[in-house]
Formats: C-alpha cells, sequence, structure tokens
C-alpha cells in the first residue's frame, strides 16, 4: 500500500511512503503510521483520508496495492 | 498551468441558461474574445499554479440575467500574528482539490440560482500582495451573490484539500492553522 502525505505531515513522514504489512482500515493505517512516528498522533487525528475515487471514511476497506491520501485539515485562502 | 477536465461537466450551465454568442470555454480566456465568456468557466482549472488574472476572471463574470457581481480575491499580506511574511507557499492535492471546488461551486450556482460561480485557487509560491484565491459570484440581486460568495470562500478554506505554507523573514516556517473564521464572524 502506497501512502502519500502533504502539508505539515510532511514534518513527520516523507511525502510518499509504502507500507508492507496488511492493512485494511483507517485505524489500522494510522496505528501502522504512529509506529513510524508517534509524534505525528495529534495531526494524524485530524487528517481525513481519501483514495483516489474520493474521500473514504471509516467503514472503508483498503484494496491491496491502493494508493492512500492522508489530508491534513485544509488552510487555503 | 494546469488544464482542467471538469471543465464541461460542472461548469457548463445545465439549467437552461444562456450561451453568449461566440463564447465558450475557450473564450473564457482574457482577451481572447469580444462577447460574454462563459459563465463559471475560468481559463486554467479552479486550481492553478500560475499567477490569477482577477482581470480576466471578473470579464466572464458578467451575465445578462445578473443585476450584480461579487468578486472576493483573497491576498497574501504582509504580518502574521507579529511576525513578518516572506511569501506563501501553498499545496493542493490536485485532482481531489479540483474536484471538490467544482462540487462546491455547483451546490452553491444550485443552492441560491447564481448565473455565475467562479473560483481559482494558486498554488505554488505566493507573492506578497498577490492573490491567492478568487471566487466571483453574479446573481439577479447583491443578497444571493453576497452570501453565497462568502459560503464558497468557507467552504474552499475548510474543506478543500489545499495547504498553505507561511515562510517569515526569520527564516522560520508554519503550515496552515490560520484561518480566522471564527473570529471574524
Amino acid at each position: 500500500m502506497k501512502i502519500h502525505v502533504y502539508a505539515g505531515l510532511k514534518d513527520y513522514f516523507l511525502p510518499e511512503f509504502e507500507l508492507t504489512e496488511e492493512v485494511l482500515n483507517i485505524d489500522q493505517l494510522k496505528v501502522c503510521m504512529l509506529a513510524i512516528n508517534d509524534q505525528a498522533g495529534k495531526l494524524l487525528a485530524a487528517c481525513r483520508f481519501a483514495v483516489e475515487e474520493g474521500f473514504i471514511d471509516n467503514t472503508y476497506k483498503f484494496k491491496a496495492h491502493e494508493t492512500v491520501i492522508v489530508v491534513p485539515p485544509s488552510s487555503g485562502g | 498551468m494546469r488544464q482542467s477536465s471538469l471543465f464541461p461537466q460542472v461548469a457548463g450551465d445545465s439549467g437552461g441558461g444562456w450561451a453568449a454568442p461566440g463564447s465558450g470555454p475557450d473564450s473564457a480566456v482574457p482577451g481572447s474574445g469580444s462577447g460574454w465568456a462563459a459563465q463559471s468557466v475560468g481559463p486554467a482549472g479552479w486550481v492553478v499554479d500560475q499567477p490569477i488574472d482577477l482581470v480576466g476572471l471578473l470579464a466572464g463574470g458578467h451575465h445578462p440575467a445578473a443585476g450584480a457581481v461579487v468578486l472576493f480575491s483573497g491576498e497574501v499580506r504582509e504580518s502574521n500574528r507579529g511576525k513578518k511574511v516572506a511569501f506563501l507557499e501553498y499545496e493542493a492535492h490536485v485532482p481531489l482539490a479540483e474536484k471538490m471546488v467544482a462540487e462546491i461551486l455547483a451546490e452553491a450556482r444550485e443552492r441560491w440560482n447564481l448565473t455565475v460561480a467562479i473560483a481559482q485557487h494558486r498554488i505554488g509560491r505566493v507573492e506578497i500582495g498577490e492573490t491567492a484565491v478568487v471566487v466571483i459570484t453574479a446573481s439577479a440581486h447583491r443578497n444571493e451573490a453576497y452570501i453565497a460568495n462568502r459560503h464558497i470562500i468557507d467552504r474552499i478554506k475548510h474543506e478543500a484539500p489545499i495547504w498553505k505554507c507561511e515562510h517569515y523573514l526569520d527564516g522560520t516556517k508554519e503550515w496552515g492553522n490560520n484561518c480566522n473564521c471564527q473570529v471574524a464572524m
């Protein structure tokens, strides 16, 4: 599974990285990301998640080899 | 500059509206035509990496059914929280941001019966005094154009996957967390 992160998340993670372990849902993905950097917890808790088709919620089941976009709180304008 | 394939789907007038003589998406390019530009069509997509052409976009804001046109330009100011700003840098997930801005505009057009709804947001480095985001709304009467304009910019700021990084003159930088909507209301 490929993970893309943006904005402030890049202070904690590489912009793009890959997870080799099986990750089924957002909660599991958060656990995996916190295992990489536990300093990101506060920001990660405020993030939305998306796949190619758009934003997803906690009920979404990741597909194999899916690219997941981790979206920090917006700050445009 | 990025071209968006979303234009025909979200920017076209599906509500039986007008089509200016000789206009189409291409004629919305500033200075390219003599007629009205097509409504809701920006010249380069909703998210752009080049300076925003306010005058050109405003030219696309006119509409024979509109008695009011409102333009909001969000611009880069020289200070933030008491610190001198050098420049801003915007990042976006462009496909998601394009889709979301298009949806926001479509929703506002429907809700307030707008004749025109246009928005563009810069990405990349934006200098002091430059426009970072523009929203143009037009409607029969001014109240709807004002309300819809505020609604659109608030939704873009809060929901679109676009992020601001403030670069300060002291060499530090700071991501986001800068929305003052609650203070301003």
